[in-house]
């Protein structure tokens, strides 16, 4: 073999074992949801049964709380992310079109303190959440999970805002229009793709969220992940079927989600990583 | 209301700077304070000076944890680089499929660190598991993670990676994606091979990209949390504990907020520490902006 088929063979082995490792754990969940209890476990594994639901009944029937979990995760997670479009975009706008010392020192704080991690937060938070009777709410959530992600959604917008050309808003000032005016009317349209990569980073980690919520819910805002991992760790042994199922309907909307966004993700993780 | 524009910009950037400031900022310095105070609920706090930090030194867990995550984090880091670089080269090329490809490459980054436990413990749930059964066939032993803590660390660290591998692949795929393709052209014409095409062009074209890649990956896998304390609580006899479950166990089930502290502002100036060189080099360019 040359050089050429070699590498071109290399290339091949990669892909396919890169795919496999991505794919197989995923798949084997999934496919196990459907499957009837006897053959989850079964040797050797089996690809081809009859698909069943009863695994999903059990999961409505038993863990009624997952339904409402799903619910807070949705409402945190919209919650999340609205907080933070707003909030980064204004930020985004001001970083993108004002100079000055305090600024750029703002700027530089806010990329200081994504490297602090969320963990070590919560033991002065703890006491202080709880004095303010907002444990066991979604707000806190929603206010914790924007907090940690504002200042990358802030970057990857003040990058898109970089990019929309000065002489738009220059020609809707000489007609008039205040600075809010073009900053929903100018930059605002132009700029909703920039959004979208700024959240998409604050849709999924919400989503999939376990610490803040094992730490700052107990029971009235506690979200999917946690009644997943309570099914998981059921004292009564694992009932994986309905397990699987569980965690197949935490993961379908946001892995079709990821899917569906995949391009902004790369451009917002290019924008918010490489370029700062 | 506004026409002075510096009050303007600072209005706009205050709702963001309010969430960094009261959850984040805040909270990690007032961590120092509470280092160095004797703090539990229902109690008031009591100056102790540093004996937190003489009290976690002299703790034997708390070394075992700093080792483990020190391990832990270079073994995935550098896992993480090296697939994710073969992955973004073999990637680098068109071919029929390829968008379905990086779309199931990537689907890990959807995964909650819930599920990734749930998948990975189906897999190798001991004597049921199917690659336990695989491995029992054909090398003779399980991935015992629930007793071994050799086997337990080797398990977070395979999940840790196929969580993260996505974020990596992204970073390192769109760098390279960049590199001009007339530069290597031209390295071909001069009778490079692919090897020194690829450690003399397209290696220094993203090294940049391979160094930010690496930074962001350390900070956050010193995070590691979620997947030991989901998997076995850092067990057996707390010989898995990293960092994270340290703390979370001294803050949350001893109720030891000094030790944790302590614990955390370690965790903070480690954090800081690896991100110092990319913090001065930003804050350099930012001035040289304006």
């Amino acid at each position: 073999m040359d050089d050429r088929n070699l590498l071109s063979a290399g290339r091949w082995l990669i892909l396919t074992i890169g795919v496999l490792w991505s794919a197989f754990p995923i798949f084997m969940v999934v496919s196990s949801s459907f499957k009837p209890p006897l053959d989850i476990f079964a040797v050797p594994p089996k690809f081809i049964f009859e698909p069943t639901i009863e695994n999903y009944i059990l999961l409505f029937q038993e863990w009624p709380e997952f339904v409402k979990a799903l619910g807070n995760s949705l409402i945190i997670t919209a919650g999340a992310t609205v907080l933070t479009a707003v909030t980064s975009l204004l930020a985004g706008y001001a970083y993108s079109r004002f100079h000055s010392r305090l600024l750029t020192l703002s700027a530089f704080f806010m990329i200081l303190v994504r490297m602090l991690p969320p963990i070590v937060v919560t033991i002065p938070l703890f006491p202080a959440i709880s004095a303010l009777r907002l444990s066991d709410t979604h707000a806190i959530l929603i206010l914790l999970y924007a907090a940690f992600f504002v200042s990358l959604a802030t970057w990857i917008l003040k990058t898109f805002i970089d990019q929309i050309p000065r002489e738009l808003e220059e020609a809707a000032e000489v007609e008039g229009a205040s600075v809010w005016q073009r900053l929903f009317k100018v930059v605002l349209p132009l700029s909703i793709h920039g959004t979208i990569a700024a959240c998409v980073f604050v849709v999924i980690f919400s989503w999939n969220e376990y610490v803040f919520a094992l730490i700052f819910t107990s029971n009235t805002a506690r979200t999917a992940p946690l009644v997943l991992s309570e099914i998981a760790g059921s004292v009564e042994g694992v009932q994986w079927g309905v397990l699987f199922a569980a965690a197949t309907v935490q993961l379908f909307p946001i892995l079709i989600f990821v899917l569906v966004v995949q391009k902004f993700i790369v451009t917002g993780l290019t924008a918010g990583a490489v370029k700062g | 209301m506004f026409d002075d524009r510096k009050w303007l910009s600072l209005f706009l950037i205050s709702p963001v700077n309010t969430l960094l400031i009261l959850l984040i900022a805040g909270p990690s310095i007032y961590i120092v304070w509470l280092s160095l105070h004797q703090s539990t609920f229902g109690a008031d706090s009591v100056f102790i000076g540093f004996d937190n930090y003489v009290r976690l030194f002299s703790d034997s867990i708390f070394w075992r944890a700093t080792f483990n995550t020190f391990i832990v984090v270079n073994v995935i880091v550098y896992a993480e680089l090296a697939l994710a670089l073969m992955l973004a080269l073999a990637l680098n090329t068109n071919f029929w499929g390829k968008g379905l490809v990086f779309s199931i490459l990537i689907a890990p980054y959807a995964v909650s660190q819930v599920s990734a436990v749930v998948m990975w413990r189906y897999l190798l749930e001991p004597d049921i598991g199917m690659f336990n059964l695989l491995l029992q066939n054909f090398v003779g032993a399980q991935l015992n993670w629930i007793r071994n803590p050799v086997h337990g660390l080797s398990l977070i660290s395979i999940l840790s990676i196929w969580i993260h591998l996505p974020f990596t692949l992204i970073i390192l795929y769109s760098a390279i994606s960049t590199v001009p393709l007339d530069l290597k052209d031209a390295a071909r014409v001069e009778g490079a091979s692919e090897w020194q095409v690829f450690r003399k062009v397209t290696m220094r074209f993203i090294a940049p990209a391979v160094l930010v890649a690496m930074m962001f990956r350390y900070i956050f896998a010193t995070r590691l949390f979620a997947e030991v304390w989901l998997l076995n609580e850092g067990g057996p006899a707390r010989l898995t504990e990293v960092l994270g479950t340290y703390l979370f166990r001294a803050a949350f089930r001893y109720h030891d907020f000094g030790a944790a502290a302590a614990t955390g502002l370690a965790m903070q100036l480690l954090a800081l520490l690896v991100a110092s060189f990319y913090l001065y080099k930003l804050y350099k360019r930012m001035q040289s902006d304006g």
